[in-house]
């Protein structure tokens, strides 16, 4: 479980997020939704020692994983995948995800293991693995920087827009397979979306962030009947 | 007593006129227009080279005097028939300067030209090692040519300023480089308030919004860079011309690093700040030198790499703590426009 | 004709030594996407490693193993007191070249007052440095040939192992594609970036410890350098590591082998100006390559 208590983070004098609070629970999808600018993808940073924190505290499975630097917290299970510049774009598409999987510790069995699952998950990665990652497609870029998240089977997955910029075809295709993520993988899943439509259906749990302070947690048919808050900050109802 | 503080005082209000002169030059290549030249000692040198070989020349085409020995290799002989008809002949001097410290301006915004021209449409960083790595070459055509400046034995040059008597030809002389580094000085400031100094800042700050707005960037870091190496053209002259002599051991720590250091200090992008950071330094730095027989014996090396040191860790320190510098940047807002915002602030 | 063969033996050497160098600077900007202006100093430390051990009695070839540490380190300090601090301020390209400068500087001073001492402690004129009278023969050919071309084929070798078949070069290789990424999967990036400067400046100290067998050198031969060492860099493509070798052996021979050759044709006066070659290559390869002759091999 990752429990967020009375947050508050940004960079340097930029102070971001005012004191955010949030749980998210083991095989849920739980969305973070909110207009352009209202601290998402710090709420992300600060999660992953990206970003600083001034109050508060950051605990997985009752383990603090504030003042911990990126890397040792990547190493206890966590994986972020970024909106953009996600993937090693000169490398083969199997050796990002071999690349990423030798860093996290597993040993040569559990890699073949998780790259069949990942391929089984993603078919189209499978027929791409010698591509070069740069010559992919929008769509499949996006695939194979959720793929380098899964390999190391995380306990927490943080996506950060993993729709945005996509042709709609793929949008609907993703969210499909978050979907099947979240039934197939024992994991916590953190998204961030501007595709609140989307977010709705999938998630179990949802959070809107206005200027840094959430306004709102509940389920998503919650949110729907909330209709000021529905329509003033997400376009929606 | 106080003959010596004169002494000093002159000194160092010469060092001050030229390294400000150095410092605007490098502010408006760096500060206006982003150009991070680490060469400026080749456009510098290439100013004091330039004197040292054609100062006697045009002397005798302007005197008309007859002289037989090689102003360039038998200087000691030229110098003997040129400097009395100088110093009989305010005239000629003040003449012979004004041609001699325009020859330094176009020579050195011409080798300015050479050295950027490369690398004028590439990224920052190889702009930075073209510039850093052509700004050694000035030294070697130097001491490779000989009939440029007598290879590394060097040139005299005549004195332009000792017709206003012996005694006082130090003051001349550093008035003289005071009143030019004013001049270029203002002369900055106003560009930095122009459309053109804007457009160059433009650049700095956003080269792809700029581009993108119909500015063209070579255009602009070509003027930049012609406008900034005239000036070290004309601070290099004018120290051949004090000096009285030059050889072609000009070095990239005194010539390029140390206004670094000074604008750094300053504030880049600042003329102020710049001029507040080179009389600082410059102070400072004449003061230690000027007590420098006290450390002498105590040190066991050379004091000179002392300098190299402590200067390396103060701009260390700037780097990592303060590089905006003493006076930051402040935006320029023209007055038609500061109007406009002040108007629409008050209906907000 | 014995004469063109000596000059294209000269030539190789002096072709290896400057691609050690170039290596290093390729790799810097690989990793820390920095041009390393200090990169002259670091073959200066090796220089006077290896003298030192000539002075004290020992073999100067020693000098590559343990200019390799000593100018590692000296890049190592580079990284950690001001490179990594401003990394960390996430300041500009611009101010850690302006950084790598103020270190070269810095180690211009440390290295002169070195010499001092060297020359008060053992009455030698240290400001001269050459050390090719003490070198070896072997069939014929100088020992500082055989020592570099091996040397720097040895090295090529263990960086392409290092590089392609350990988990630290997959690490490294990571964090010069996209070094937020490598942080995001657990490699530590500041440690990885340490390390390639420690290789960057190991291979200077070599190149430096060999550097006394070949010419005349001085605390000041780094100024000399600078040119070109980056041209090589350049030359080859600065986004490319095995580039820097192959630009290294073209402005090599370039300088050698070709302006001897017209010193024969021309005139014995343009060997004044051999000086001269690396900033012609540098402006014709900015103008026309910017990208590295790597870049052109690849297109096809």
């Amino acid at each position: 479980m990752l429990v967020i208590e009375k947050l508050n983070s940004g960079y340097g004098k930029l102070h971001v997020l005012y004191d955010v609070s949030l749980t998210a629970k083991r095989k849920e999808i739980t969305a973070v939704l909110g207009p352009n600018g209202a601290g998402k993808t710090t709420l992300l940073n600060s999660i992953f020692g990206l970003a600083d924190i001034y109050s508060g505290s950051i605990e997985l499975d009752d383990e603090r994983l504030n003042k911990m630097p990126p890397h040792m917290i990547s190493r206890r299970g966590v994986s972020y995948v970024f909106q953009l510049m996600n993937i090693f774009p000169n490398l083969t598409v199997e050796e990002n995800l071999r690349l990423v999987a030798r860093f996290s510790g597993m040993n040569h069995k559990d890699i073949e293991n998780s790259l069949k699952e990942i391929y089984d998950l993603f078919p189209i990665l499978k027929e791409r693995r010698r591509q070069v990652a740069g010559t992919l497609s929008g769509g499949e870029r996006q695939m194979l920087a959720i793929s380098i998240g899964l390999i190391k089977r995380p306990r927490l997955l943080l996506l950060d827009e993993p729709t945005a910029g996509l042709a709609v075809r793929y949008v609907d295709m993703l969210i499909e397979k978050i979907l099947e993520m979240k039934k197939t993988m024992d994991m916590i899943i953190l998204l961030v979306e501007q595709n609140v439509h989307k977010a709705l259906k999938i998630a179990d749990k949802v959070y809107v962030l206005v200027s840094g302070r959430i306004i709102f947690e509940g389920t998503p048919s919650e949110l729907v009947n909330k209709e000021d808050i529905a329509k003033m900050y997400l376009g929606v109802g | 007593m106080f003959d010596v503080i004169i002494l000093f005082i002159t000194d160092l209000l010469a060092f001050f006129g030229i390294y400000l002169m150095l410092n605007t030059a490098l502010n408006i290549e760096r500060g206006y227009a982003g150009i991070p030249n680490f060469g400026l000692l080749f456009s510098y040198a290439g100013g004091a080279y330039i004197t040292g070989h054609l100062t006697a020349k045009i002397a005798i085409l302007l005197t008309g005097a007859k002289v037989e020995a090689d102003p360039i290799t038998q200087p000691v002989s030229a110098l003997m028939v040129l400097n009395p008809i100088l110093a009989s002949n305010p005239l000629i001097s003040i003449a012979l300067l004004i041609i001699i410290l325009l020859i330094g301006a176009s020579f050195g915004a011409l080798l300015g030209l050479i050295q950027l021209g490369p690398a004028i449409r590439l990224r920052e960083d190889y702009l930075a090692i073209t510039l850093l790595a052509l700004g050694e070459v000035m030294n070697y055509i130097a001491i490779a040519y000989k009939p440029f400046i007598n290879g590394s034995l060097g040139v005299q040059v005549p004195d332009v300023f000792s017709w206003i008597g012996s005694r006082y030809r130090f003051y001349l002389a550093t008035g003289i480089i005071l009143l030019i580094a004013f001049i270029l000085y203002i002369y900055a400031e106003f560009l930095g308030r122009t459309p053109l100094g804007r457009a160059m800042k433009a650049i700095r700050e956003n080269e792809i919004a700029a581009v993108s707005l119909g500015k063209s960037l070579t255009r602009y870091r070509a003027i930049a860079m012609i406008i900034g190496s005239a000036f070290t053209g004309v601070a290099g002259s004018l120290w051949t011309l004090y000096s009285g002599a030059i050889t072609p051991t000009l070095q990239r720590f005194d010539w390029t690093f140390l206004p670094w250091l000074m604008i750094f200090l300053g504030g880049i992008g600042n003329n102020l700040g710049v001029a507040l950071g080179t009389f600082i330094f410059v102070l400072i730095n004449r003061l230690i030198i000027f007590n420098k027989h006290l450390l002498a014996g105590v040190l066991p090396f050379d004091i000179v790499w002392f300098d190299y040191i402590s200067l390396g860790l103060i701009m260390g320190l700037i780097l990592i703590y303060r590089p905006q510098g003493i006076l930051p940047e402040k935006p320029y807002i023209p007055k038609n426009i500061r109007r406009k915002i002040v108007v629409s602030r008050s209906q907000e | 004709m014995i004469n063109m063969i000596e000059t294209l033996i000269s030539g190789i050497t002096y072709s290896s030594l400057l691609s050690l160098m170039a290596l290093g600077i390729t790799l810097l900007y690989r990793t820390t996407k920095v041009p390393n202006f200090a990169h002259a100093s670091f073959v200066v430390f090796g220089i006077y490693t290896s003298y030192t051990l000539a002075l004290l009695g020992y073999n100067p070839y020693l000098g590559t193993l343990l200019g390799f540490i000593v100018s590692g380190i000296i890049a190592l300090i580079l990284f950690y007191a001001l490179l990594e601090p401003l990394r960390r301020r996430k300041s500009s390209i611009f101010i850690l070249m302006m950084a790598t400068l103020t270190y070269d500087i810095l180690m211009f001073g440390i290295i002169n007052i070195y010499a001092d001492y060297l020359q008060t402690t053992f009455k030698i004129p240290a400001r001269n440095v050459y050390l090719a009278p003490q070198d070896f023969t072997l069939i014929g050919l100088k020992g500082v040939t055989i020592v570099s071309t091996s040397l720097l084929i040895v090295l090529l070798m263990l960086l392409y192992i290092l590089l392609n078949r350990t988990i630290i070069g997959a690490a490294l290789r990571a964090v010069m594609e996209n070094p937020s990424l490598a942080q995001a999967n657990g490699i530590n990036v500041s440690l990885m970036l340490a390390l390639s400067w420690f290789l960057a400046g190991g291979l200077a100290g070599v190149a430096g410890a060999l550097l006394p067998m070949y010419m005349m050198t001085d605390p000041s031969t780094g100024m000399l350098l600078i040119a070109p060492m980056f041209c090589a860099s350049i030359l080859g493509g600065l986004e490319q590591i095995y580039g820097a070798p192959l630009g290294g052996f073209i402005l090599g021979l370039a300088t050698t082998v070709l302006v001897s050759w017209l010193s024969g044709v021309i005139g014995y006066w343009i060997m004044t100006y051999s000086l001269m070659v690396p900033y012609i290559t540098l402006i014709i390869t900015l103008i026309f390559i910017p990208r590295g002759v790597v870049s052109i091999i690849l297109k096809r």
